[in-house]
Order: structure tokens, then sequence, then C-alpha cells
């Protein structure tokens, strides 16, 4: 009788499960597994880059990228805002790291694995106090306990609290619990905490300080629960950072900037955090290896800055003109899958990355060469491309020159049909593109975030599918600029030992990363070995003083496209400074003439909007729900 | 002189109408049989015996034998016109005019006037307060049945399903539709009181034929074969309306001013993709069956097969079944017997979708140069792999999707009347039923993909249902001088087990091999733990009904349950709950003697409590969801978090229904119907309730709010004309008026905005901006504030609704935001269906039809979920007529506007329709044969031909006249886009297999 009532779960785990060794164990896998929720979520990437001076939006840009651009279409607000896509996926796991430190000890788990939910709390906590301002520390069982109570409601805790309750002393004690080496590939160590740590100094540091006067919320006096001022964290940073310098352990400085990104050479000792991916398993990669639809745990960030290239054609006969598509949709690192939802403004090309020969980072972030691969779709033989030239597999295509041309370049397309609106050059076969004649619609491609498979064969591969790279999150040579900031703002710096020794100077300290990129060892658009070692020139071409906007700008050059630059412009107040203007040409082929366009970059804006799901979630009066969102979007 | 013969006989009713399970007895020597469904029997008698014919509401005839061959014999209805069948109830039957609760009926025959695939389809639009919508237009779908509406939350509507008194659990589709004798609908708590916790969404009672003791053995063949034709299809726009919208969406334009072309596009081409994915279907339905009496037994076999084959290519559904019965009486005191049917049915072809044919450019050409067709067509900004009625049938054996059902639902019982009590019964049922599935698929390399070597993809699923129930009856049925009791005592246990698990591997090495050895993947194998499933749950009951009349005139029935569920939370997992209903008879009072012109005239009035357990197993427990994750390309894990909080205090959802009905008969007995009026109130509805971001956790299913259901229901049917000249026309007609709303939600909030429920307003109801037009020219987007309003619009695009306030100046204090959002009731005014049967001599000619006023229909064909409606030219577009500057009258916006996503902002309220629809879904006209002599003699007692047409018209409908596409909905909210758009419960239409046109030609044998 009883015993058709009693209820035994055998195909599912019960929130107990989480009080085992192995549920916990499971809790600490799942911290790394929700990365993939924030990182590579294209519409989330691109609220951390469009409306930045690193990109506005695209040609076939949907709301998602207008709004984010400041520019008139349309406003960004509870319901456009794409920041939603971390908050969910935050608090959920820091939901499941406050069960893993409440439940972790009792269960046999070592502090050491335990601190990495540590970390991840903090991690996460850090993540939402700079996009929304002060978030809540209670779920519902109190602050940073395990939820065990379905509330509908929820009060926000201010800045200082969440720093100085949680991230602080979370990144504290993984700093202290950490070892030094990966207990799996990919896991954190104590140097990925000290970079956090670094950074979140770092960032409280400039938050107490307010040089430019943005607004915070809840609101909350810019002073310090814990007696210290601006300069302190400031000084914290800089010590943290240049110790984990000093102490690299397992990571390190690759010997060039393509190094880094190039990937065959994926999960290197520069990389200190990715969210990963693999083609071994689709089961594991937790997203289709033939074709991705665009939502997350999809990495498919490295879609939206890829210009539909694949339209680029060229002429199978040279006394007419017969269309075939020569440059065709492939998964390799320079091509990809084209969404065109954003692009890269003019100025990146003629300011951020002015200098593309010494420096090899122009080379290795931008695809700026597209090789004809029509061999790879099964069309043999050779083809005609500019000034009825024949250009064999293989062969430059249309290229996006690093600087105008002394000849003019003729777009007109009245003879040799460029169908992208590309122009000729006397005495080239590749059609051009001038960098002042890069639009909306046609631009060099993000290189960097490009897929790259080890199974195409002979073939195109599955361009259609995500990337299975990983989705690169902190990089070993971040410390430098974290330590050098913080000495532009007044830390006393003192000189650095070790492999990257240097005099400790924010000068001293982005030399290291300006020499490392005067090298070179690949010629990436030349698809070509190519070693050379401009470090000297680089340095020296380093100004005396280090300003906080030459900072920001070698961030550009080191971090351009990866999601790093919105979180820099806040964290530096210097948002409205830098990106209140762009110019680019038109949404349509054989656009080529620049148009500049105006951002307005309210204060308010440095805070994103409160998602509107949280809002109708919560069952609460209209009152309080209007209070828990932030100022302007109220 | 005194040989027996056997004597041939037909009883029928003053109109005409054969009466089944009429009693014919042989007074000389009490021996008897009864009239088969066709009102005929055959029965031994001698010279000089007297025959006494006798059916309920019926006056007794006695004919005394003289020789007679093919005796004709018409029983007329009592004085009063007492109505005449006899209803299934809960473990019982009763005579309709004792009925006291709300019960609808159908006899299998009427049913079957619509030739269809199962049980749902053939009671669309047939009973007052069953509302059928169709969830799939795919072959073998079943429809969604709804009984007075809808009143859970999350919790399950469906009603609950008694096969020939079993707990029914599985697919109402294994039912097969030609062995069914009739079905009874009870709707209201005191007729579902009796099933308790399972009754609370209605219960749908199925008896199906049994032979009647000492009938001869009786062969029946139903057999029809049809042809299906596409209805209409997809309004999608031809290869010049492509290029006119991509020209004025102005997205993809060259240089010189033009339109952009991919690489298979011409401005030349104009290809109808649709035209080459279609074909005809067919639908074909065999069946025969044998039934007959043995002495003091009877019983039924039958065999049947059902063949549904669509017009998409490879899609089609296939049904074999088998039933048998047998009743036998043990002696005097002891009766056993069996019902078993089962069933084997197979689902292919749900792998070829119809998005490519819809969405792919008209502008491009699937062929080569040489006519071959091509792999792959480039447009401006997407590939797709192009694929034809062609392509698809050569690609049989490498891409494809079947599902396998085996089912078998038995049930046995034992049945004692204890000597002694006259009247006394004691019963026992023993269900047992096993549910089998085998599901497969397998997309050889390159195939549905445009990398050609892209791996081949194979999955592989299985599950077991199995169920057993066991039910203990006492009966206590007797009658005293004007007084008749029944009483009935229950206590039941029933289990329901499910297992399943799924499969799926990467890289097949060979295609013959398709999904059959998922082992030999060369690339992975996966088993997703969220795809490995297993429940138990388990309910013990008891329960006690209790059933008097007094000089047929008062009637009054009460019941109690109570219910114990395995998904409740210990200490919840009990409910006990009454119901009382009482019925007065007007007729038989005197003062009613005078009213001659009232044949039959009866109140009812009821009340009682149902309540629902319907939520999976372990709900009460929360749970743990996982997310997988490579540590580099060599290591795998699986991470946990928690989605669903546990709830220790999960209980029972429960019902209040007060229910007043009207039954009449006048005019003769030529017009009857039913008025009813009912209030369902539902507290404590069982629901996922979602929880905001910062709780950390999804949601937790929590006993949460309230909601409410009322309505009138009509239902009439007469005869218009009575056997003039040899016409009989009969029609029926019924009408439903269903008012739902949510009374309460979570600790007295008003709103849910996360999962669409609102307080006063009903379940289906749409929360999205209001359309109140387009921002038609340059003037009115000037005052009417276009810029403050929606930033970055222009005029000629998508103009909503806006509810904040305005400035001393006028100008809005804000723009359009998620404030603006409006509550729309998707819910129609009314429903109902009609029937009209006119005969004349052996012919007769059907028309069943289903109608709906108001209520929305969404068809995310025309919304931003299909990107059907994209307004840029991009792929193909559904043809609207879309604003230019020089078509400022539109229904559609300018096309390449401002963009929300992929689709035009505010895309979504292009998706509302007005859902009224009037539909003849079938016409039939038969020709019987058995009228004429010749076969009469031999034996042949039904030999009819028959021609159906089903969907011929579609009449009234908003949605019709500006698509063309059936106003029916074909799928639930989330399915059938390409981004799914609406919560699952809304159904809506999308891009699932066209609605057909069918025509079918039929037999129906009867010897």
């Amino acid at each position: 009788c009883s015993k058709v009532l009693k209820e035994q779960p055998r195909s599912i785990y019960t929130p107990a499960f989480f009080q085992t060794k192995t549920g916990v164990l499971g809790g600490l896998t799942e911290m790394y597994s929700h990365l993939r929720y924030i990182y590579g979520q294209a519409y989330y990437y691109n609220t951390c880059e469009t409306g930045t001076d690193e990109a506005t939006y695209g040609q076939s840009a949907d709301g998602n990228f207008k709004v984010m651009d400041m520019t008139g279409q349309g406003v960004i607000d509870a319901t456009t805002s794409r920041s939603d896509a971390i908050w969910n996926t935050c608090f959920t796991n820091i939901n499941t790291a406050n069960g893993v430190i409440q439940y972790g000890t009792s269960a046999g788990v070592d502090s050491s694995l335990t601190s990495e939910a540590n970390f991840f709390r903090a991690f996460d906590y850090f993540l939402l106090v700079q996009t929304f301002g002060g978030v809540p520390l209670d779920l519902g069982s109190g602050d940073l306990q395990f939820n065990i109570n379905p509330v509908a409601s929820s009060v926000r805790n201010t800045v200082p609290e969440v720093y100085t309750k949680c991230i602080f002393p979370d990144l504290i004690r993984a700093v202290n619990n950490l070892p030094m080496s990966a207990r799996l590939t990919g896991t954190i160590t104590k140097p990925v905490a000290q970079l956090y740590l670094a950074k979140a100094y770092l960032t409280y540091a400039w938050w107490l300080k307010n040089p430019n006067n943005i607004p915070t919320y809840p609101a909350a006096e810019r002073t310090d629960p814990d007696g210290h001022n601006a300069q302190w964290y400031f000084q914290q940073a800089y010590a943290i950072s240049t110790n984990a310098i000093e102490n690299p352990g397992i990571y390190g400085l690759q010997p060039t900037f393509y190094d880094v990104n190039n990937g065959a050479n994926d999960r290197n000792n520069e990389i200190m955090l990715y969210a990963d991916h693999t083609q071994t398993s689709q089961q594991y990669n937790g997203s289709s290896l033939t074709y991705g639809s665009g939502g997350a745990p999809d990495n498919f960030a490295g879609w939206m800055l890829t210009w539909n290239y694949p339209n680029i054609q060229s002429s199978s006969s040279n006394s007419s003109w017969k269309a075939v598509n020569s440059v065709q949709r492939a998964s390799l690192q320079p091509l990809g899958r084209p969404w065109v939802r954003m692009a890269p403004p003019i100025g990146v090309f003629t300011n951020t990355f002015a200098d593309k020969t010494n420096d090899s980072r122009y080379d290795g972030t931008f695809t700026t060469v597209y090789h004809g691969n029509w061999n790879l779709a099964g069309i043999s033989g050779s083809l005609y491309n500019a000034n009825n030239m024949q250009v064999s597999p293989g062969a430059p295509i249309l290229t996006f020159l690093d600087s105008e041309p002394s000849t003019a370049i003729d777009y007109s397309n009245s003879v040799y049909k460029s169908n992208v609106g590309a122009g000729v050059l006397p005495g080239r076969s590749d059609f051009v593109i001038d960098p002042n004649g890069i639009s909306r619609i046609v631009y060099p491609g993000l290189w960097k975030l490009g897929p790259y498979r080890t199974d195409n064969g002979s073939g195109l591969g599955n361009p259609n599918a995500a990337s299975t790279r990983p989705f690169n999150i902190d990089k070993f040579s971040e410390l430098f600029f974290v330590a050098a900031e913080a000495a532009i703002e007044g830390a006393s710096t003192t000189s650095v030992t070790g492999t990257y020794a240097n005099d400790g100077t924010a000068r001293g300290l982005i030399n290291i990363i300006r020499a490392r990129a005067g090298k070179w060892d690949y010629d990436n658009n030349g698809d070509s070995a190519k070693i050379a070692d401009n470090s000297a020139a680089m340095i020296a071409a380093t100004p005396a003083t280090i300003t906080i906007d030459y900072l920001l700008a070698e961030r550009s050059r080191e971090y351009y496209g990866e999601g790093y630059r919105w979180f820099d412009l806040v964290r530096t107040q210097e948002w409205a400074n830098l990106a209140s203007s762009y110019s680019i040409c038109g949404n349509n082929y054989g656009d080529h003439t620049p148009q500049t366009i105006t951002r307005t970059i309210p204060a308010y804006l440095y805070l994103r909007p409160i998602p509107q799901g949280q809002l109708d979630a919560m069952q609460v009066s209209e009152a309080i729900k209007t209070a828990y969102q932030n100022p302007g979007y109220q | 002189q005194d040989v027996s013969a056997v004597l041939h006989g037909h009883v029928t009713d003053s109109t005409g109408k054969p009466i089944g399970s009429a009693s014919v007895l042989n007074e000389k020597t009490g021996k008897g049989t009864f009239t088969d469904p066709s009102g005929d029997f055959s029965v031994n008698v001698k010279n000089g015996q007297v025959l006494q014919f006798s059916y309920v509401g019926y006056q007794t005839k006695k004919v005394m034998y003289s020789g007679q061959t093919n005796l004709s014999v018409v029983l007329t209805q009592n004085g009063n016109g007492k109505l005449n069948d006899v209803i299934v109830i809960g473990y019982g039957t009763q005579r309709k005019e004792a009925v006291t609760g709300s019960v609808a009926s159908i006899s299998g025959d009427k049913m079957r006037e619509v030739p269809s695939a199962n049980v749902s389809e053939a009671l669309q639009g047939r009973l007052p307060g069953v509302s059928i919508s169709q969830t799939s237009s795919q072959p073998g779908a079943t429809m969604q049945i709804r009984i007075r509406g809808t009143r859970s939350l999350t919790a399950n509507n469906d009603p609950f399903i008694v096969l020939d008194g079993i707990p029914f659990p599985g697919s109402i589709g294994d039912i097969d539709v030609n062995n069914i004798k009739s079905i009874d609908v009870l709707k209201d708590a005191s007729a579902t009181a009796i099933y308790g916790s399972r009754g609370a969404n209605g219960v749908i009672l199925i008896t199906t034929y049994k032979g009647v003791p000492g009938q001869e053995p009786k062969v029946s063949i139903n057999s029809y074969y049809g042809v299906k034709k596409v209805l209409a299809q997809f309004p999608m726009m031809n290869g010049p309306q492509l290029a006119a919208l991509r020209l004025a969406a102005g997205k993809f334009i060259s240089q010189n001013g033009t339109i952009t072309l991919g690489a298979d596009e011409s401005d030349s081409t104009n290809t109808n993709w649709q035209n080459l994915l279609y074909r005809d279907g067919l639908v074909t339905n065999e069946d025969v069956s044998v039934s007959a009496g043995t002495k003091n037994g009877s019983y039924n076999f039958g065999a049947s097969y059902y063949k549904d084959q669509a017009v998409i290519p490879t899609q089609n559904y296939q049904r074999f079944s088998l039933h048998g019965s047998v009743d036998q009486g043990i002696g005097k005191y002891v009766r056993v017997g069996f019902t078993t049917n089962s069933n084997y049915n197979i689902t292919e072809g749900s792998q070829v979708g119809l998005y490519g044919a819809l969405s792919n450019s008209p502008l491009a050409s699937p062929y080569n140069a040489d006519g071959s067709i091509k792999y792959f067509i480039t447009t401006t900004q997407d590939q797709s792999w192009v694929y034809t009625k062609k392509v698809v049938d050569s690609l049989k054996n490498q891409w494809l999707s079947e599902n396998k059902g085996y089912a078998s639902y038995n049930s046995a019982f034992g049945e004692i009347k204890i000597p002694g009590v006259e009247g006394l019964k004691y019963r026992v049922n023993v269900g047992l039923n096993i549910n089998i599935g085998n599901s497969g698929s397998f997309t050889g390399e390159g195939v549905n993909s445009t990398n050609p070597t892209a791996p081949s993809t194979a999955s592989i699923g299985n599950s077991v249902g199995t169920d057993w129930t066991i039910e203990n009856l006492l009966t206590y049925d007797r009658s005293f001088k004007k007084s008749r009791l029944n009483v009935v005592g229950l206590y039941s246990s029933e289990q329901n087990r499910y297992h399943s698990t799924y499969i799926s591997g990467i890289g097949i090495p060979q295609d013959a091999l398709q999904y059959y050895n998922i082992g030999t993947a060369s690339q992975e194998i996966d088993v997703l733990p969220a795809n490995q499933n297993y429940w138990q749950r388990g309910l013990l009951s008891w329960m006690g009904r209790a059933m008097y009349s007094y000089d047929d005139r008062y009637f009054i029935s009460a019941t109690v349950r109570s219910d114990g569920a395995s998904v409740l939370a210990p200490g919840h997992q009990w409910h006990t709950y009454p119901a009382i209903s009482a019925g007065w008879n007007l007729t038989n009072e005197s003062f009613m003697k005078s009213l001659t012109f009232i044949n039959f005239l009866k109140l009812r009035a009821g009340f009682g409590q149902t309540s629902n357990q319907a939520v999976s197993p372990y709900s009460t427990l929360g749970l743990l969801s996982s997310n997988p994750y490579n540590f580099g390309d060599a290591t795998y894990a699986n991470g946990y978090y928690v989605s669903t909080l546990p709830n220790p205090n999960l209980g029972w959802e429960y019902s209040k229904t007060w229910n007043y009905g009207l039954d009449f008969t006048i005019l003769n007995s030529r017009l009857n119907g039913t008025v009813e009026y009912y209030l369902t109130k539902t507290n404590g509805l069982l629901q996922s309730v979602g929880l905001p971001g910062t709780s950390g956790v999804g949601s937790y299913v929590a006993n949460v709010g309230n909601t409410q259901n009322k309505g009138i229901e009509l239902s009439l049917n007469g005869t218009i004309i009575q056997n003039l000249n040899g016409w009989t026309w009969d029609a029926g007609v019924n009408l439903s008026f269903n008012r739902n709303k949510i009374t309460a939600l979570a600790s007295g909030v008003t709103s849910d905005q996360g999962d669409g429920w609102f307080v006063g307003y009903p379940i289906n109801s749409i929360y999205d901006y209001q359309k109140i037009g387009l921002w038609k020219n340059a003037a009115d987007s000037a005052s009417g504030y276009l810029n403050t309003l929606q930033p970055g619009g222009n005029v000629g695009e998508i103009r909503v609704k806006y509810t904040g306030g305005f400035n001393a100046d006028g100008t809005p204090v804000r723009a359009i935001n998620s404030d603006d959002r409006q509550i729309m009731n998707a819910d129609p005014n009314f429903t109902g269906g009609f029937n009209t049967r006119i005969t004349y001599k052996g012919f007769d000619f059907t028309a069943v039809g289903i109608f709906q006023n108001g209520g929305i229909l969404i068809s995310t064909l025309y919304g931003g979920g299909s990107y059907l409606n994209l307004l840029t030219g991009r792929r193909n577009n559904v043809n609207v007529d879309y604003w230019t500057p020089t078509n400022t009258n539109a229904k559609y916006p300018k096309p390449g506007g401002q963009m929300s996503g992929d689709n035009p902002e505010y895309a979504s309220t292009m998706s509302y329709f007005n859902g009224s629809f009037l539909k003849i879904s079938t016409m039939t006209l038969g020709y019987d044969f058995a009228k004429d002599k010749w076969l009469k003699k031999a034996t042949i007692s039904q030999l009819r031909l028959y021609f159906t047409v089903q969907n011929p018209f579609v009449l009234f409908s908003p949605y019709y006249k500006e698509t063309g596409l059936d106003p029916e909905t074909n799928s639930y909210g989330d399915q059938n886009q390409a981004v799914s758009s609406y919560q699952h419960r809304m159904l809506t239409q999308g891009f699932n297999t066209p609605t057909t046109r069918n025509y079918l030609l039929g037999i129906n044998l009867t010897f």
C-alpha cells in the first residue's frame, strides 16, 4: 500500500546530491561550464564591443547591435540591452558556488578545490558589479548562502558591499589556497586568482576615485567600509600583479603575438582562463560540430565581426565576366561564418593600429588578405580577377591595404566587376580597398576569433559550426597592463625581477608587451614565414610618459575584439572621451566615403539596465521594481 | 408444424432508424436475443409462439409468429417520450433520463460520419463543451482535447480516458475508431468525482463493440481509400515579388543600385520550391470485425489497418490494430471476461522540414546547367542545402526518421453475484498495459548540410511504459416499488512506470547501418544524461457512490472519493472530496400532462470537487541539471547546478464545479436539446513558478494561484423532415461559451510576466505590444511623435500602442518600452459544431462542420519567429502587402526598416489574426445497396458505398481570406518556427505539413 506512494528517482539528481563528494566535484565542473554561457555568446560579446571605439554595428546588424551603438538606432533599456545574458548565468553559478563552499568541507573536499568556487563566486560578482552596479548577496537564504528558499523578491547590495563582503575575501582565499599548477587542463591556479584580485582592486580603486563623477547605484558613499582609500587599492593592485609577474608559475608570454592567438596554439601558456570547447566531442563541446544555431553555449562571437566575404567573385573566363565564388566559406581561421553584425570603425586602422609594419599585432588581429580557395569547393583551374589577371588557388583575391596608396583606386567597377564593391590598382591581380574605404559591409575580418579545425580534410570543413576553439578570457599579459595602470594612477613602483625584469614603471611594464609585439615569426596575411625583431623600434616609439589614454590604446592593440573594451572604458571612465564619435563608410557595396557619426553617451549608461526578465519575475510592487532598476532606465 | 424456425427480422423506431440492443424474447421458451447495431436479429421460434420486443424508453410490443419471413417491427416511444439511450457513466450505465451530472454522448456510428484517424479528430465539433484543437498537421498526430476550458497552468489539462472501464494511459491515437460503440464524456464534477483525482479535466469513456448473447456471427468490413491534395500552398513570394521586395528593402543593393544576387540567383529565375517538394498524399483504412453471441456470453474480435501518407515526401503514418473481447457467464452467479486492444504503429518522415522550401529564394534555381540538382544554393547571405521531392525520395535510405510504437491494453474482470442478497455483486477489474516505443533516425554524410563531408549522424531511442490497475467493486442495485437504488464501493490501486533511453552517434561508417548499430559510430557516441528517463507513479483510491431514483421523477446521486498520490509531498498525498447531484423529471408530474408539446423535460443541478495530481513524479524533490564540459581535448566532465528547488509542501490542486442543466424533448420528439451552465473554480494550482534570476535557481513547483472557468453549453438536435415521400432530414448544432480567467497568482501578485499570466485574464493570453497600424506618412509620424516614441524608427514602420504620459506640450514623456505591452485575450468568444444528415431511400448525405467566433490566431509565419517575414529580401518572404512611399495604406511595414534581431521591429505584432472561422470538415454522400431486395436475401444487412470530401470549405475566416491558409492551428507555441517565440501551451500556426483537402471512396459491408 504505502509502497505505491513512495518515490525513488532513478534518472535524475535532486539537490541533495550536492551534499556528496561527487556532487561537490560536479558543482566545480559547473564553474567552468558556465563560462561558455558568457564567453562566446555573441549578443553579450556585442555589449562589450559595440559602442566602444573598437566596434560599431555592421550592415546586417539587427536591433541587438544597433541599440548598443547609441547613435539613435534604438534605446538601450531593460529589454533591448543584451547584458541580460550574464544575469541569470552568473546568479545560478553563484548559487552553485555557495553550495560547493557550504557543503565542500563536510563532504570531504579539499579547500584547494573549494577555493575554485570562491574564485568563481568572486568572478561572477565582479562581472555583475562592473556591469550593473550593486547586486544582491542574499539569493534567498542569507548573504552568500546556498539558496533553498524560493523567493520572488530581491534586494540589491551596494557596490562597496559586493567588493568588500564577497569579491575581496573570496579572491584572497583563492590566492591563499589554490595551487601553482592546474589540476586539469585549464583549471585555475594561484596566479589566476592574483590577476583577478589585482583587477578587482584596480577597478574598485577607480570606483572610489570616480574622476569623472559617474553615478553609482544603489546609492553609496565613495568611502571604503574597510577604511582604505583609492590610493591604497591602486597600490594593492600593483603589488599583487607584479608579484604574479615575478612568480608566473606555469604561465608566461608567448614568443610572438601571432602565437598567442593562433588556433593551432590554443591553450598556450599565456592564456590564464578560457571557456573551453573541443572538436573531439560534440557532447562535451556543448554545441554542434556541424551547424551552430547562434545561441549559448555555442562559441559564435567570431561571426559578428566577419563580413560576407563568400560573396567575393572572380571570373572563370577572361573574355567575359562569368562569376565564380573564389573565396568560399571555410572553417579556417581567416574565414569562418559571416554574420556582418558588427564592423570596425576606420579609426581602428588609422589610429589604433597606425603602425602595421613594426607592430605585429595588426597582422595578428585581422584578416586583411582574402586568398582564393575555390579549389577546396571542387572548382578546378585558375580564375580571372582584377585587371583580368589570372589567379591560382591561394592567390590574394581581395586585399585591405595597410595605407592609402599613391595611385587612386579605381572603384568604378566598370570593367572588372568586384561584386563587393572593391577597387582595382594598375598591375595588381587582387581587388583592393584602402583604409578610408572600409564600410559597414566590407571590412577586414577578425582573424583572432576565427575557427580552427583539424578535420577539414581537403574541403571547406564545417564553417557553419560554432568555433570549437576555447574562448580566451584572460591572459598573462594583462598583469603588465594592470600593474602599469595602477602605476599611472599613482601606485609607487619597484623594479620587477625574474623572467620579465623591468624597472617596474608603467613604461617599463608596457615595454615588455611592446617589445614582444615587435617580434615576428609568421606573416599571417602573407601566409608565409617571416622572422623579424622590431622590438627596439617598438620601444623607441613608446612615449616617455604613459598616460591612461595611451595605456587604453595599447590595451586595444593587444586585446582588440576580445570583449575587454567596454570594461576598460567604463573602469577608467574614459568611455565618453574615447568613443563619442567614429567614422566609417556606408551600408552598401561600393560605399567608400567615410561618414563621421556622433554617439551620445550619458553617464547613466555606465551601468547597464537590470534585465526585464528579472523585473518580470519579481513578485513585488511596481514601486519596488522601479527602484530596483538603475537610474536612467527606470 | 411444430418445427422450430429461424426468424430474421429488423427493429426500427418510428422514424425508420434501426434500434440496436433491443431485447427480443420468446415468451414461451424464455430464450431470446438482442438486435445488433443495425437493428437486425435472428431468433428461434415456432408457429404460435409470441415474441416480445422491448427497449428502454419504448413501448413493449408483442408479435405472434405465424410463418413470417423478415419480420419488421416498429417500436414507438413511451407516451411521454422518454429518452431512450443508455449512457455509460463511471462504473456502470444509466438510463439517460436518470442522469443527473453533465454527460455528453455520441455513438460510434455517428462519430464515424467523419472518417478519421483517431478519436480526437472524430470528436472535433461534435460535443458541446469538448474543444478539440489541432496541434500538428503531420500524419498520426492526435489533437488537444479540452473539456470546459483550461484550468491548470502547468499541470496536465488532458481529460482522463477510460477504455471499457479501465483507465487508459496510452495515446488516444492508439484506439481504433472502427471498434468504438459509443463515447460518453463526463464533464462536471458530480459525474467525474467517481474518478476523483483523475477526473478533474473531464473523463472520456470509450466503449468498444461486444457481441450480444445469442447473436449469430456477424461480419463487418469497412474500408476507404483517398487522395490528399494540398489545400493551399504557403503564400510565399515568387521571383519578381522577391526581387521587388529586395529592392524596396535596400539591404542587398549593388554599386549601381540594382539588387545584389547570390551566386545561384538570377533575376529571371522564378522557382516555386513548394511545387518541387509536395506530392499527393493518400489515406486508407481497412477494418474487419466479427461478433457473435454464445450461450450466456458473447465475443468480438477484429483487425484494422490505417495508413496516412502526407504531401511531404517520406512522411507517413501506419497503424495495425487488433482487438478482441469475450464476456462469458458461468453458471448463475459468475461472469468473467476480458478485452484486449493492441496496435503497432509506424511514423516516418519527420526529418523533412518545410523551412527550406519556404525560405529558399525563388530567384535561385535548384538546377545546374546540365539539369542535375545543385547540392546547395548560395543566396545573398545564406547557403542552403537543396532538397526537392526527387532528392528526398532518392535519399530515402540515407535520410530517415522513424518512430515505431507497440501498445497493448488489456483488461480482465470477474464478477460474482452474491447469493442470498439480491442485487449485490462483487467485481474485480484488472488492467495491464504495455507501451513500447522505438525511434531511430539517420542522416547520411553531407545530407541536409552545405558541407558534403559533414559526418553522418544517427540516433536511437527506446522506451517502455507499463501500467497496472486493480479495482475492487461492490455493487448493490435494486428496485423497490417506485424506488431504485444503486450503490457502488470501490478500492483501487494503480501504478505507472516509464523508462526511456536515447543514444546518438556521429560518423556511421556505412550508410546501410543506418541507426541500427550506433556502436559503430567512428567519431562519437553520445548518451546525454538529460535524455535518459525513468519514473514511476502510483495512486490509491477509495470511493463510494449512491444513486437513488423515485418514481422516475426524482433522482439523486452522491459520491465520496479519497485519493493518495505518490507524486505529492509526504503528508500532503491524500485528499478526500465529495460530489452530489440531483435531477427532477418534470414530464412525469401530473401538472405537465396537459403540455403535450413537451415530450420530456428534466432539470439537473450538481456540485462536486475533483482534483489534479498531474505533475511529474519527483516534482517535490527539486532537480539538478547538468552541463557538459571539456578540460582540453581529452578530459570530459559534467557540471551540476540546481535548476528546480524542492517543495516539501506540494499538495493537491483541486476544482469545485457547480453545474445546472436542462434537458428537453419537444414537438412530438422531433427536437431535443440540452442547455447547461457551469462554474469551475480551481485552487492550489500546481505550477512551476519561475524565480527571478537573483534566486540563483530557475524555478520550483508549487501550489500557487487559482483559476476559474464558467460557461454555457447548448446542443440541439432535430428532425426537420421526417420520412416525407422518403426524405428525412436531421440536423444538430452545438455551441460552447467558456470564459476562463486566472483569479489569483502567487502571494497576491497580479501578474507573472515571465510566464505570461495575469490575474483577471485568461490563461491563453498574449503579452505583447499592440499594433495600431503603421506610421503611414511623414505627417502622421510627426504628429504622432515617431522620433520620441521610437528612436531610430522610420515612416512606414509598425506603430504600437503607447501607454505612457505626455508633457504639457503634448509630447510623450518617454520612448515606447516594455511597459507598453498589452494583455490580449486569445480565447474565442464561442466555438461549436454542426452536422446534418439527409436520407432518401438508400441515399444518405451528411455534412459536419466546426466554427469559432473571435479569439486570436497566432500565425508565426507572419511574425518574427518563422524568419519568413523578415521583409529584407534576404530569404523568401510571405507575400504580404507592404508599405512603400506609394502604398501607404499597406498592412505590413516598410521593408528594411528598423530591426529587432533579424526581423522588423515589433515583428511579433504581425502574427495576430482574428481567429473566427467556419469550416465544413467533411461532406459525405452514400448509398446503401442493402435496401435492395436481392441483398437482403443474401443476408447482407448493409452494403454502403460512399464518397467523402474532407476540408471542402472554409468560410468567414479573415485569416483564410488574406492568406488562403487553413485557419486551424497546427503547432504548439514553440514549434515549427525558426526561433520559438511563444509558450508551448499557446497553439499557433507555423510551417508544419500543409493542410490537405481529401477525397475518399469507402465501403461498409455487414453480413
